[in-house]
């Protein structure tokens, strides 16, 4: 398996380089093909409603949405490879004591949370898209649009551990502050779609 | 505004033969992109290349214009200059035909073609429609960020931005009716 973009793979490989004992892709991309997932899943909703006049807007929505996805997975699995890399480094220049590679592991791992970050807006986004497929959608796809909201929500989750963990445990950093705020906004509208459809 | 601003191509054509400056400034403006993309996107030219097909394809333009048949056919004669132009330009660069040239090229003139009907119709949408579908699909913003600088409810943008699709779709459609292939 020598290609590097995910689309290329099919996913039978792209499951065995998941679990393979390498880099990336890891729990970062793992959460941002989650959210892919979850968009298509709405896209899939919203092209079976032919009597939803604004099905088709959704589905461009849910295709942008799942692209930037499948990007975000891309971005996320290099940067977690270079911050890892930094992290080796780092613990050979703390036997050596260079401050520059310490430096250096901090700013890998501040990029490292970004993609994170926008992976949980996604699942927010396609958490929100999800209902309103599931509140105007074709009735009968209702449940598959409350699961895409679920696994938007369970994108947005892990993502946002992921921002906190790369962060470390500052609690009050803005990023860490939206990616919470996008994983809450992602699981009330996952919850209120689970609880209408009872 | 340019009073041609909102006009269509055969009175933008029309206003140049009168000699109206401000209609040769609007063409220019309404094509300068076209033109560009072709050049860039569909042949691949270095921008100096580029530079010279923009230049010499509006000159053709002025000088030819009164050799235009039907005055609404404006792009299609524009992007016809431009290929012709583009594949001059290569020709004399490599040693392959304008055939093979031209099929190399056919996909990504599809695309530029698409991209500028998109343009097009865009224009002709609300100030509110451009700037929402302008945000999500091209500055990628997300529905929170988006709500909270228009100040309108989050919940609402997917919507909205559903709703704009489908007005840039109705103009789209009535650009090109079904069963209506390319215009060139």
């Amino acid at each position: 398996m020598t290609t590097n973009d995910y689309r290329q793979l099919s996913l039978g490989d792209l499951l065995d380089r998941l679990s393979a004992n390498g880099l990336a892709p890891g729990g970062g991309s793992a959460a941002a093909l989650t959210v892919a997932f979850a968009a298509r899943l709405v896209a899939m909703v919203a092209r079976c409603s032919p009597a939803w006049s604004d099905a088709a807007g959704v589905v461009a929505q849910a295709s942008a949405i799942g692209d930037r996805a499948v990007e975000l997975a891309h971005t996320d699995g290099r940067v977690w490879d270079e911050a890892l890399t930094a992290l080796r480094d780092a613990e050979a220049a703390a036997e050596s004591a260079d401050p520059k590679k310490g430096f250096a592991l901090e700013q890998k791992l501040e990029a490292a949370a970004a993609a994170p970050l926008e992976i949980a807006s996604l699942g927010a986004d396609t958490a929100q898209l999800a209902a309103v497929a599931g509140e105007l959608g074709e009735p009968t796809y209702r449940a598959d649009a409350a699961a895409a909201a679920a696994l938007a929500a369970g994108g947005a989750s892990a993502a946002a551990h992921l921002v906190r963990v790369n962060l470390g445990v500052r609690s009050a950093d803005p990023r860490l502050v939206r990616a919470l705020a996008s994983e809450t906004a992602a699981h009330e509208v996952a919850a209120r779609l689970r609880e209408s459809h009872r | 505004m340019s009073r041609f601003a909102s006009a269509s191509d055969a009175e933008l054509v029309r206003g140049c033969r009168a000699g109206e400056q401000e209609a040769w400034n609007e063409l220019v403006e309404r094509y300068s992109r076209y033109v560009y993309a072709i050049a860039v996107r569909g042949f691949r030219l270095s921008e100096e290349d580029a530079e010279d097909v923009f230049q010499d394809v509006f000159t053709r333009v002025y000088t030819r214009l009164d050799s235009l048949r039907d005055d609404s056919a404006l792009r299609p004669w524009i992007a016809q200059l431009t290929r012709r132009r583009c594949l001059d330009a290569i020709a004399a660069r490599r040693e392959v035909t304008a055939e093979e040239l031209a099929e190399e090229g056919s996909t990504d003139l599809t695309d530029v073609e698409e991209a500028f009907e998109v343009r097009e119709a865009l224009a002709t949408l609300s100030g509110n429609c451009q700037d929402i579908l302008d945000r999500f699909f091209a500055r990628d913003q997300s529905y929170k960020t988006i709500a909270d600088e228009l100040e309108i409810p989050s919940g609402t943008i997917a919507s909205r931005i559903a709703r704009c699709l489908g007005r840039l779709r109705e103009q789209l459609e009535g650009r090109n009716p079904a069963g209506e292939g390319s215009r060139e």
